[in-house]
């Protein structure tokens, strides 16, 4: 190889993937051949044969030297692309200029341009494809290394190893070793942009700190006598506003902390209209007026490989049992709390208990959880309500899924031992519409009270946007005394946004009282719900 | 490509006659002569891909591609003769010759290679760059790279059909799927999977803040029909190679990963990160015959055993679903405080190789019996996994 006007350049570089094996032989011929330096011509050249260590000539080698004082840098490329077309040839000029002038960009953007990177510094801009090429490769890999932390990173991680009776510690498994959990450093090469680095310091300070919640909702109803005495109100506008502040904290591993704090404030329909079960479902919640209130506040911790879920603290067990894909959620389904659960459950006030869910994902779940229902309860024995649920979750008839579940109550609230049963499926026909029902019964003095619902659930089609769901649902509640309540309600919920959602509800109710004439309501409202 | 294989099989067939081990162990001086018996593992942070043993469970080669290169997802020629990968950090590609366990060209491509496809028939392998909105055309005679398709956005995957006359694209800064001309290496035509809602004005922060659009086109067992599944709109649009057209769209849960197609056909699944669900697609019927629990962050769907095995990364576990019944089959605790990445699964369906990169291990799960075998310290952050011929090679 031969090499002229070269004398201060004293190494010389062949790319590793070409050249590797080669290296000795090509250095040694490129040491005898060195000539006296052109300071014309400061670039310099390198031209000559590359031989490997057969002495036979590589093909299509490029050669670099560099200047060991300035670390400026030459190089011998292969000829330029024989048989390129003029107007390939422009093109490529156009492309690299253009590439040129982004890095350029970057280049003035970002830091200071690194020494021997400048468009300059090693090609010129007419000079040829192969050496711009060059050129722009190592300006790319300068930016690479100044624009984003190369530096490699050092984390802890925590390691499983085994350690034998010597107190030896091994990697992998061996006779007479335990295994033991430790932390070991680790470092690693790998490159973030900033960007990458905020997000995970953003993402770790959120998980480490108190997320707050927010459920707020008005629901202004208006109230239509459809059948009845005149006596009664008619004509009448209600509204209650609810807003609810939710906390979760991380406690422990797979144990956290929830809180729910709810004020409400308004007039439902349900302080004028004397139905059998709540028309507006939020008014369970109204315990008084313009006051905050703790409705829940439990912890709750997953054992047994996440198998068993316990709850602890104040609950709300409608929660846990009698669910419903279709008639669950006062805030997102039906307003009725007939359609949210079934009423033969009993529980009328959150209250101190526990929640135990065996959920092992194969569909089958099992529940029993137990909670006081009454705030003026004197001791936690009174008052007393316990249940328990198996579910089931199978895809009966070649149909989409369905979830089956029969649950069991007792309570000691009135001094003796009263039991509740009760059912409540949802079964979707397709992808598109589901077939909900309830039905529950519970002993009471002088016999049962039977309380049963359906109705059909509508989502992900036969709406106006996307994400909006409806149903129509009925209701029937039979009292043992002779009292009875028909209602139907049907909805349609608009999702506006992911955290606002607009609701539209037409509600009509029954009443036969035992005391007085029978009487109806026909009741249109509205709900806006705020969830963030 | 069918003389090649027929080539490798022969070597397996005289090791084993011989009772030659496939595979030789790197203090030996690695050299793979059965590109069947490993299983790829890319590392990410130790920036190399190793090659595990899949009877021994060893590690029998590892192919540092160089500091801060962070491959992404690697994949083997159809014929065994080479590994190909994404340098995410480096913008290069790295091809490793399989036999002999090295390195044996490195090419720059455009900004963030990640994943990648092989023609069928060997010739080229496509590596996308999500951040360069390109698709680089790799040759595999010339190992160069010859072209640079542009006018993509955030191109994720790419699928070819059969006959290799189309790529299709997933897009996911952008609610299309591409198609390209693999002949001509061409972007031919862009297929909107479906249209925003109009409340989507009223919702800037969702539709604007960041976009989640098509992962990936995955391709049915006949190859007539592309499931595209799109995280923003929720959806799976199903879409007629024939001529290029959405003939269905399917409404699945919120924010679905991507469709995975079970190893008969019959199904698509998508993992709904959005609701922690996964939507179970009937493609004959082109309809969602379940939607069943899962976990969050889920990254992945394997197939083995008549089951779909979804991984869900963070929660450390791999969630099971039977695929006659449709029904939930149980959940795999891998361990706690790890994060779960991608898995494939060997080609007679039988178990599946889990990376899981916190404790830069492998899993290898019993479709049948459930049982897991953890192989430790295989390199730093274990990315995911690849065996020749195995039908769940996927990344994330």
């Amino acid at each position: 190889m031969m090499c002229t006007g070269m004398n201060r350049f004293t190494s010389l570089i062949v790319p590793w993937g070409l050249l590797s094996c080669w290296v000795p032989a090509a250095v040694a011929q490129a040491q005898a051949v060195s000539g006296q330096m052109n300071m014309a011509d400061h670039r310099g050249g390198i031209s000559g044969t590359v031989r490997n260590a057969g002495g036979l000539a590589v093909a299509g080698a490029t050669v670099m030297s560099r200047n060991a004082e300035d670390g400026a840098q030459a190089q011998a490329l292969p000829p330029a692309m024989p048989g390129m077309q003029d107007a390939e040839r422009q093109a490529l000029l156009d492309r690299i200029a253009a590439l040129e002038r982004r890095i350029a960009e970057l280049e003035a953007r970002g830091t200071a341009p690194q020494p021997g990177t400048s468009p300059v510094a090693g090609a010129s801009a007419d000079g040829s494809l192969a050496e711009r090429l060059v050129s722009l490769e190592r300006r790319l890999t300068d930016l690479e290394s100044s624009t984003v932390l190369s530096e490699p990173e050092t984390r802890v991680r925590q390691v499983e190893v085994w350690v034998d009776a010597d107190g030896v510690e091994h990697d992998q498994p061996v006779p007479g070793a335990r295994r033991v959990i430790t932390y070991q450093r680790e470092r690693v090469y790998r490159r973030q942009t900033i960007n990458e680095k905020l997000g995970e310091a953003i993402e770790d300070a959120e998980n480490r700190r108190v997320r707050i919640g927010v459920d707020s909702t008005i629901v202004p109803q208006g109230a239509r006598r459809t059948e009845g005495s005149d006596t009664r109100t008619t004509g009448d506008v209600f509204a209650l506003a609810s807003a609810d502040l939710f906390f979760t904290a991380g406690l422990a591993q797979y144990t956290v902390f929830f809180a729910d704090i709810v004020g409400l404030s308004g007039s439902p329909p349900d302080a004028e209209i004397p139905s059998l079960s709540l028309i507006n479902g939020y008014t369970a919640r109204l315990v008084r007026q313009n006051e905050l209130s703790l409705r829940e506040a439990w912890l709750r911790t997953e054992l047994f490989g996440q198998r068993l879920a316990l709850s602890a603290g104040r609950l709300d067990l409608t929660n846990y049992f009698d669910q419903n894909a279709f008639a669950n959620d006062e805030s997102t389904q039906f307003l009725s709390d007939a359609l949210v659960n079934n009423q033969m459950l009993g529980l009328a006030v959150n209250g101190t208990g526990l929640a135990a869910e065996l959920d092992a994902k194969t569909g089958l779940r099992l529940k029993f959880g137990l909670q006081q229902s009454n705030t003026d309860a004197p001791n936690l024995s009174d008052s007393i309500f316990t249940l328990s649920e198996v579910g089931y979750t199978m895809t009966p008839f070649a149909l989409p899924e369905g979830n089956y579940r029969l649950w069991f109550r007792t309570d000691n609230s009135t001094g003796s031992r009263a039991t509740a049963v009760g059912v409540s499926l949802d079964q979707k026909l397709t992808p598109i519409v589901g077939l909900f029902g309830r039905y529950g019964s519970t002993d009471v003095e002088g016999g049962r009270d039977h309380q049963y619902s359906f109705g059909v659930g509508f989502q992900n089609g036969l709406v106006f946007s996307p994400r909006d769901t409806w149903g129509i649902g009925y209701s029937q509640l039979t009292l043992a005394a002779g009292e009875q309540e028909k209602l139907t309600e049907g909805y349609y919920n608009v999702q506006l946004t992911e955290r606002l959602r607009f609701s539209f509800h037409l509600q009509h109710v029954f009443e036969s009282p035992l005391s007085e004439s029978s009487f109806g309501y026909l009741l249109p409202g509205v709900r806006l719900q705020a969830a963030f | 490509m069918i003389a090649t294989r027929a080539a490798a099989l022969g070597l397996i067939a005289a090791g084993l006659s011989l009772g030659v081990p496939a595979t030789r162990t790197a203090a030996q001086g690695a050299r793979i002569t059965d590109p069947t018996s490993v299983v790829l593992i890319v590392n990410r942070d130790s920036n190399d891909i190793a090659f595990m043993d899949i009877a021994s469970k060893k590690i029998v080669g590892k192919v540092f591609l160089g500091n801060n290169v962070n491959p992404h997802m690697a994949m083997m020629s159809h014929d065994g003769r080479w590994v190909v990968t994404g340098g995410t950090r480096a913008n290069k590609a790295y091809i490793i010759d399989v036999a002999n366990v090295r390195l044996a060209k490195t090419i720059p491509v455009d900004l963030a290679p990640e994943h990648l496809a092989f023609t069928p028939d060997g010739r080229f392998y496509y590596q996308g760059n999500p951040d360069g909105d390109t698709i680089s055309v790799i040759d595999m005679a010339s190992l160069t790279e010859i072209k640079r398709i542009t006018g993509l956005a955030e191109p994720l995957n790419i699928t070819f059909t059969p006959d290799g006359s189309k790529a299709y694209i997933g897009n996911y800064g952008a609610h299309w799927v591409g198609v390209i001309d693999a002949r001509r290496h061409e972007l031919l035509k862009k297929i909107q999977v479906g249209q925003v809602p109009g409340v989507s004005r009223l919702d800037p922060e969702k539709y604007l803040g960041e976009i989640k659009g098509v992962s990936n086109a995955s391709i049915s067992n006949d190859g007539r029909y592309i499931y595209a599944a799109d995280g923003d709109l929720a959806i799976v649009a199903v879409i007629d190679t024939r001529d290029d057209k959405v003939v269905k769209t399917i409404r699945v849960g919120p924010d679905p990963w991507r469709a995975f197609m079970s190893h008969d056909g019959r199904h698509a699944v998508t993992a709904n990160n959005g609701d922690e669900t996964i939507s179970i697609i009937d493609t004959r019927t082109n309809s969602v015959a379940a939607t069943l629990e899962a976990g969050p962050d889920m990254t992945g769907v394997n197939f083995a055993a008549g089951k779909a095995f979804v991984v869900s990364a963070t929660s450390g576990f791999v969630y099971v679903y039977d695929m006659r019944s449709l029904r939930p089959a149980g959940r795999i605790k891998i361990g706690t405080n790890i994060q779960l990445e991608t898995a494939t699964t060997d080609t007679a369906d039988e178990k599946l190789y889990l990376a899981s990169s916190t404790d830069n291990s492998i899993y290898v799960i019993d479709a049948r019996t459930h049982g897991v075998e953890r192989v430790t310290n295989v390199g730093l952050y274990p990315w995911g996994t690849h065996i020749m011929d195995s039908k769940d090679n996927y990344c994330h």
